[in-house]
Parts: structure tokens; sequence; C-alpha cells
């Protein structure tokens, strides 16, 4: 520890090790020492309702009905995760929301990415109106769409299909994708599209020999980011969908309340367990490509 | 524009895109427009009434306007715990030097976790009875009288019901802000610096002006998704106790699907739509003002 005591005695959880030898810095002042324990705090709270999920997952029903809800349970037992196998269809969910899932991105993608390169490198007259048609995609909520698209659903027989689901989370998405994609073909130099004209390529083959291929990095980033919302979505699945075979995992946690508001609690932690670990995985395998599309979604617009 | 492009390859690439947009998003809403005259229970002829909805709406439901009032108390919870988190800890992570990703990381973690999944987590450490994590720790710090049944205490339903989306969120809008924060030019900074400027007056003179625009983003964002905010409440309480946490949506929600009132639903959701774009003109009227001022 090259740098002096601080004047205050510093919380065990700051590494003494964190000076490089060469940038001298000044001693931790008061200031860095509080904001260093109040994010270790929100950092706390933000976290610790997932870690108790998982341990509570791992308790016995007794221990669970009659333990202190901060102690760590006294035997571990996967006993919880069996029972919620059992209760619910939930690899049937698991199943549904993959499927809806992967529905929806085709469609965000790619029709993002054609809306996007007509918009931003085809261009034409009317563009500049039909960008803000879809901005009104961005600021009207869902609700809207609830009640026509029942009806609608309902006179072509629509209801309780995937279709039903896919439709509305893809075009409520559209925008957004667009937006990034915009954003994103903005950045390929217009020398490349003359020089590949000149060769004689038409629209077609520069949308699927240039613009396709540059843009994997932002496919990565929009189906990342898109994935949450679609896999997480409850009001749609909700409305549109009423048979077992077709529930997504949102519904199927539903299940998992007894008659009675009675809840098997143990095993429904269990299956939440179960339910967020694909997506979780992915988060954090992949989360710098999907923090930098969350922070690119909002800090141009 | 492309040179070879021809008016075919711009409808080729724009209609299927447009299609679905229409189809999904554009179309119901006008459809709303046209239902909110009518009143109609998806069975029954369709009857034009008018403005009647609307009448009744502003002036004859008192449910409507507990909803709307729920749903303005529920979006300032949601903004205080969105945009007030994440600016604190925006602003607290870019004096740290280490161990910012695995924060940024962590902190984004609920945002990846399904509504469903939080409604349940959340009842669980509101409870009483077994004893959840909230009324145990107020035990422990000695606050034992406060301890109580959040989301059937009509005094504390709809706060309990905001805490979640709020908790969920702040991670999102934290990374945004802290983004635009990086972005400020560090020459202001340390020239500020040197002319004696202290923590405070470098953030109100120099950070927060340089992320205004994005500042007015996040908080555009997180107001229309507050006003929009329907999962949490509808699955912790229904709306319950009463009308305690009753929002415009989940009143919207329940007057289409369980009284099958298409016509008065849709007035409502057409109200929904009206209010959000009105905070949105708000919210560029002032602090776009703010900003010029």
């Amino acid at each position: 520890m090259t740098a002096p005591a601080a004047p205050i005695t510093r919380p065990v959880a700051v590494p003494s090790d964190s000076l490089p030898p060469l940038r001298r810095r000044k001693p931790p002042s008061l200031h860095s020492t509080l904001s260093r324990v109040l994010i270790a705090l929100i950092v706390i709270v933000q976290v610790y309702p997932l870690a108790w999920l998982f341990i509570t997952s791992l308790r016995t029903e007794h221990d669970f009905a009659t333990g202190d809800p901060f102690a760590l349970p006294k035997s571990l037992t996967w006993e919880n995760y069996a029972r919620a196998f059992e209760t619910g269809n939930l690899w049937l969910n698991i199943l549904n929301s993959f499927i809806v899932t992967m529905g929806a991105n085709v469609l965000i993608v790619l029709l993002g990415m054609m809306a996007a390169y007509a918009l931003q490198v085809l261009g034409f007259r009317f563009s500049k109106f039909v960008r803000s048609l879809f901005l009104v995609g961005i600021i009207v909520p869902v609700q809207i769409a609830l009640v026509p698209l029942f009806i609608d659903y309902s006179t072509i027989n629509l209801l309780d299909t995937y279709p039903s689901m896919i439709i509305p989370l893809a075009g409520f998405a559209l925008p957004m994708s667009i937006y990034l994609f915009s954003s994103f073909f903005e950045y390929i130099p217009r020398e490349t599209y003359e020089a590949a004209s000149l060769d004689g390529a038409g629209p077609y083959r520069i949308f699927g020999l240039i613009t396709l291929p540059l843009s994997v990095n932002t496919v990565v980033t929009v189906v990342l980011v898109n994935s949450i919302f679609i896999w997480n979505d409850f009001i749609f699945a909700n409305t549109f969908v009423l048979s077992e075979e077709l529930k997504t995992i949102p519904l199927g946690l539903q299940n998992y309340i007894g008659a009675m508001g009675k809840t098997d609690w143990t095993a429904t932690f269990a299956a939440v367990c179960i339910t967020i670990t694909p997506l979780l995985l992915v988060f954090l395998v992949l989360n710098k490509a999907m923090i930098q599309g969350l922070e690119s979604g909002g800090s141009k617009g | 524009m492309l040179p070879n492009r021809s008016r075919l390859s711009v409808l080729v690439f724009l209609l299927p895109p447009l299609l679905l947009y229409c189809v999904a998003v554009l179309f119901p809403i006008v459809q709303s427009m046209f239902l909110s005259f009518f009143s109609w229970n998806g069975i029954s002829d369709m009857e034009f009434v008018g403005l009647a909805n609307y009448v009744r709406m502003l002036t004859a439901d008192d449910i409507f306007w507990r909803s709307f009032f729920n749903a303005l108390g529920y979006l300032a919870i949601c903004l205080v715990l969105q945009l007030g988190g994440a600016l604190l800890v925006a602003s607290l992570l870019t004096s740290m030097r280490r161990g910012r990703e695995l924060i940024k990381t962590l902190y984004l973690l609920p945002a990846v976790i399904s509504t469903v999944a939080i409604a349940f987590l959340f009842v669980r450490i509101y409870s009483i009875e077994p004893v959840g994590l909230l009324n145990q720790l107020l035990h422990w710090i000695g606050l034992g009288a406060l301890e109580r049944p959040w989301l059937s205490d009509i005094n504390t339903v709809l706060t309990a019901v905001s805490a979640p989306e709020g908790w969920r969120f702040t991670g999102l809008y934290m990374l945004i802000i802290y983004a635009a924060l990086l972005s400020v030019p560090q020459e202001l900074e340390e020239a500020a610096r040197l002319d004696g400027a202290s923590r405070w007056q470098l953030f109100t003179k120099i950070r927060f002006p340089h992320i205004m625009p994005v500042w007015i983003t996040t908080t555009i964002m997180a107001t229309t998704y507050g006003l929009r905010g329907f999962d949490i409440p509808y699955l912790m309480t229904n709306g319950g106790p009463g009308q305690s946490s009753e929002l415009l949506t989940t009143y919207m929600y329940k007057t289409a699907f369980s009284s099958t009132d298409f016509g008065y639903a849709s007035t409502i959701a057409v109200f929904i739509v009206v209010e959000c774009l009105v905070a949105v003109g708000l919210i560029l009227f002032l602090l776009k003002r703010k900003a010029d001022a």
C-alpha cells in the first residue's frame, strides 16, 4: 500500500492494492469512500433480492415457512426443482417462449433492416413522413392495441396462436430496431455504395453483399435487447393466448399459484430460477454487446 | 440516394415492414379511436353513442379519476427511483476506477427478469406471514412498529406496487446516463476545477447541462414507460384492495376483458395515448426551455 492511511476507517471491501504503482494518486478522500459505500449499498439493494430468490429455491418447505428469511437455509435441497417440473408444463412453456422469441426476432431484424435500408440508403421523397410514422410506435403504449387486436384476431381466427403474440411484439419493437439500424447505416461510407453501383450492382445486391454482412454486430445488439422484452412479455400473451399448450414462461409461472391463492412458494421460486436462467446466461456472456445496445438506444435520441 | 435505385426497389424494401407496422400498431390506434364512439360488448350490435363514453369518463366515473391519480403517483415513484437512482449511481460511478463493468452488469440484472417473476418475488418481500425481507429488516433496525402487510394496507399499497417497477429499470437508465457522463469533455471539467469549482458546481454547471439532451430522452422514456406500467400492479394486487392500486392501464384492461365493455375500454385507451403525448410534449417544453435559459 503506497498511500498513507485514510483519515477515517475504510470498509474492508475496498481492495488495498487498487493503486497502480506509477500513477500515484491522492489518498482516498472522504468523498470517494462515501461514494463507494453508497454504490455498494445500492448494488446490494439491486442484487440481494435475486440472490434471496435463489437461496429460497433451495430451502425446504418447512424451513421456508418457519425460518428467518435472511438466514441461510439449514439444509439445501433440490426437491423444489423436481416439484417445479411436476407442477407446470415448464418445458412446454420454455419451448413456446423460444418459438415466440425467435419468430419475433426474425421479423424485427429482417424488416427493421429493410426499412432502415429504404429510409437511410435508398432514400425517397416521403422518407421524413415515414420516419415520423414509425416514431409513433415508440411513444404510444402497447395497451392501445389490445382491444382492437383482440377483436380482429377473433374475426380471422387468429386468437390463441403463435402469430397472435408474434405480430404485436414485432410491430411494437420495429421502430426501435429501424432506429438502431438506421444509425448504423449512416456510418457505412457512401463511396462504398457508389463504387458498387459503378460495378453494376443494383439495390438488391448492395443490400445482400454490403449492407447485410456489415450489420452483424447491430443484429446481435437488436436481437439481445428485444429478446429481453419478448421473452418476458406478459400482456400480449395473457390477452391473446388461452390454451395451456401455447402458454409462454410468464403465463406458465402463474400456474404455481394454487387454488384459493395458496402458493407453493419454494417450487415457484425454483421455477422462476429455471426460467430466468437462459436469459441470464446469455446476458452475462454477452452483456458488453447488450449494454452497448442499450446505451446507444437512448443516448442518441 | 443510391444511384441505381428504382422506385420499385424502394417499395420492395419498405412495404413489408410498413405492412407489419400498420397491422400491429397504426391500424389498432385508428380502430381504438373509432371504437371509443361506440357502445359494444363484443357480441350484440355496435351502437353509436357519439361522445357519451368521453362524457361518462370525464364527469361520471370516480374509478377513472381514482386510477388517473394513482397512475400519477405510480409515475412519480418510478421516476424518482429510476431517474434519481440512475443519476446518482452514474455520477458516483464516474469517480470509480475499478469494477465499473461489474457494477454496470449487476445493476442491470433486474431488467432481465420477467415481470411475473418480479411480482412473485416482491409479494414475498412484502409479506408478513411468513415474515418477508422488508418486515424482518424493519424489525432488526428497531422500526418494528412499521411492520405491516404492505400490499393489503390501502395506505401503502400504491407505493408498494410502484417500487418494483422503479427498482427493475434503474440500471437501464443508469447505463444511458453513465454513457452520456463519460462524454463530458475532460478539458472543461479540468478548467472548472482549476477555477476552484466545487463538486456540486461541477455537476450543476458543467456535467448536467452537457448531458441535457440525453437527460431529456431518458426522462421521456421513463415517463412513457411509467404511464403504461401494467404488469406488476396487475399481478401483485390486481388493482386492489378496493381501487387503491388501480392504474388507468389495469382499469382499462378490466373494463375490456372482465366487463367486456370494448367501447368504454377504448375510450380509456385513447386517454392513455393522449396522456403519453401530452407528457412528452410537456417534458420537451419544460426541459428545452430550461436548457435554453
